[in-house]
């Protein structure tokens, strides 16, 4: 499974949890409300965990993390190796 | 060494807060603004006085004269601070208004600060260099003036004000809840803040080596009151980050506070939480608490389990239990009206669930009664001020008694500015009434909730009209057939927002799905806060009350007996 499959997978089952409402790799998420601050912190951890990165603390804002694709790109982008 | 000794009266001396920074010792570590390992800045108290000193010089040659209001939007930071000090120190009256978001509806956001700033009837908007261009449209018509500065001015000299400010003029402008445009602009004098500072910090018993720690936003009163006047009064050192940073890692407050030995903090319940249930057990061996020896919470209902959660996390990161303390706090009181006495746990009582609800009496039982509720104390009052529970009369009801909240002491404001109308539903007799539901057993105030409707979400308030009025804007929910519902999330430790909206016609039910998503996305960007859940209801569904308005304590029942199931993950 792709890391984006299994952010999608992660944030449909676990934060969204409705059955009818289907996301992509460019659904709006922050933004369209479909997901909470609160969230953030759980798909910034899973994040982590999926692409074996550190994700810097003050590096990430919500704006990083409104997609799936955005996601991954800012995980390339500020990730570290993880102790 | 402690700033106070055991005499109540002592106070730090000062006839206003610029006072107080004008006294400051220059080579004292003051601020340090952290956003990540490699960008953090740190300034001096010399060096901060320089800034505010070239906030203050800019201010005079815009021509702003005492007295005159003036709105801070900055990102959270030095900058912010300097310029609301420096707004200050020619007698200019700040306020500090939320920066915006990624996620702001820029109609809405630029409706917002036309009407703070017509309700202000400021003199200009003090912008930085990042604010988008396309929300300051609103404001030249409103006679305020933006001033954008995209550096810092020139920090030339120490400014020297000669304007003699005295104690009871007016020191600044918080705003209390509601969207922006609503917002209440509490107003508060020099003196206010400086005898709610004295006492705050006799009950704290802070010390001269006291180092506070804050992710708190500065137009919020625990950021501006706690974390930005208190240790600008008592020449403290305070270790800030971004509420973004923070909520987005939670681990960075306990990383901040093992790596610059803070002893303070305050933080609203969820905070807890979220400290204990989304920061790694891992990354919690590097953490070293040790230092702490106050860490506050304040400003929702304290949470034995929120408490406990935390205390359990982080039993092994060297944090001591008695650190953790609690308060009751507004922005109406400038801040504290309670606090729990430093090194002890604030006291827990279990009462009779049936005549806590039926009867509204705090009856103290064991706690191995079944249905035996917990709470928590937020502590007892600081010196000078008192608090009242009051029934429906608006009378003292006796103690134990279940009752609105109503607080009096030296530091109570003296009315919402520009509205007369709030202020005297809200102050009454020198009495502020603030719409907390509680009860006072043996001295300590135990807050149960909100009597009046307010939801609060991470420690922000939210007026469940407003969520109604952006409900009400979609084409297929019936006009005026909304109901927003605060109900606590125990995951979180905080409120999650439920709308419950009747539809035009239950043909529109087919579309659920859009019509939701199209409502949390209003929702989110209005008012900056995602609703959780959205059920929507057919024609006639919502209970009206007599006046024909929905009735949120019908519909609120009604809902929960057809949805037990919200009940059982959350009650």
């Amino acid at each position: 499974m792709s890391h984006a499959q299994e952010m999608i997978e992660h944030i449909s089952k676990n934060v969204i949890r409705k059955a009818d409402v289907q996301i992509d790799e460019n659904t709006p998420l922050v933004s369209s409300g479909l997901i909470d601050s609160f969230a953030l912190v759980d798909i910034l951890m899973q994040l982590e965990d999926v692409t074996s990165l550190r994700i810097p603390a003050g590096k990430v804002q919500p704006k990083d993390m409104d997609t799936v694709a955005l996601m991954l790109e800012t995980a390339a982008r500020v990730g570290k190796p993880r102790k | 060494m402690s700033i106070f000794n055991s005499d109540s009266s002592v106070t730090v001396g000062y006839r206003t807060i610029t006072e107080a920074l004008a006294a400051a010792p220059g080579q004292k570590t003051f601020a340090t603004m952290w956003r990540g390992d490699d960008d953090s800045e740190t300034v001096t108290f010399g060096e901060f006085k320089l800034q505010a000193s070239a906030f203050a010089q800019e201010l005079l040659r815009e021509g702003v004269a005492t007295g005159e209001r003036v709105i801070v939007i900055m990102e959270q930071g030095i900058p912010l601070m300097a310029a609301f000090a420096g707004t200050m120190m020619i007698g200019a009256v700040p306020a500090i208004l939320a920066y915006p978001n990624f996620k702001v509806d820029p109609a809405k956001y630029r409706n917002g600060l036309a009407g703070v700033s017509a309700n202000l009837r400021a003199r200009l908007v003090l912008v930085d260099g990042d604010f988008p261009e396309d929300l300051l449209d609103c404001i030249s018509a409103d006679g305020a003036t933006v001033k954008r500065f995209g550096e810092l001015p020139e920090s030339g000299s120490w400014f020297s004000f000669d304007h003699a400010a005295d104690p009871d003029d007016l020191a600044f402008i918080q705003h209390s809840a509601g969207t922006t445009g609503l917002q209440k602009g509490v107003a508060l004098s020099h003196g206010a803040v400086l005898r709610q500072l004295d006492h705050l910090a006799e009950r704290l018993r802070l010390r001269d080596d006291d180092r506070i720690y804050s992710w708190l936003p500065l137009y919020h009163d625990m950021g501006l009151i706690a974390c930005f006047m208190l240790p600008l009064v008592y020449h403290l050192p305070v270790m800030m980050q971004s509420p973004t940073d923070w909520v987005m890692q939670p681990r960075t407050m306990p990383e901040l506070i093992t790596a610059d030995r803070s002893t303070i903090a305050w933080v609203p319940n969820f905070a807890l939480q979220l400290l204990a249930r989304r920061v790694r057990p891992e990354d919690r061996a590097d953490f070293d608490l040790s230092s702490m020896r106050a860490l506050i919470n304040c400003s929702e209902p304290v949470r034995a389990q929120s408490h406990d959660e935390f205390l359990s996390a982080y039993a092994d990161s060297g944090f001591k239990r008695e650190a953790l303390l609690s308060s009751y706090a507004m922005a109406e009181n400038v801040f504290a009206v309670t606090q729990s006495p430093v090194g002890f746990t604030p006291k827990r009582i279990w009462v009779n669930g049936a005549m806590l609800r039926n009867g509204h009496i705090a009856q103290v039982v064991s706690p191995s009664v079944p249905n035996a509720l917990c709470f928590v104390s937020s502590g007892t009052c600081i010196a000078e001020n008192r608090v009242e529970v009051t029934g429906d009369d608006g009378e003292p009801v006796d103690e134990g008694q279940v009752g609105e909240l109503a607080v009096t002491g030296d530091s109570v404001f003296t009315g919402y500015y520009n509205r007369p109308d709030l202020t005297a539903r809200a102050l009454r007799g020198g009495w502020y009434w603030t719409g907390d539901l509680g009860f006072v057993l043996d001295g300590e105030v135990y807050v149960i909730g909100r009597k009046k409707d307010l939801i609060i979400v991470g420690g922000k308030n939210i007026y469940p009209q407003d969520v109604e009025e952006i409900v009400y804007a979609h084409p297929s929910i019936h006009d005026g057939r909304a109901v927003a519902l605060g109900h606590y999330n125990e995951e979180l430790g905080t409120e999650d927002i439920l709308i419950i909206a009747e539809v035009e016609s239950e043909a529109d039910l087919a579309n659920a799905t859009e019509i939701e998503r199209n409502i949390k996305a209003a929702v989110i960007s209005e008012l900056g806060v995602a609703a959780r859940a959205i059920y929507l209801k057919p024609p006639r569904w919502v209970v009206k009350s007599t006046a024909g308005k929905p009735s949120r304590s019908d519909t609120r029942e009604k809902f929960f007996a057809e949805h037990p199931e919200v009940i059982g993950v959350s009650a």
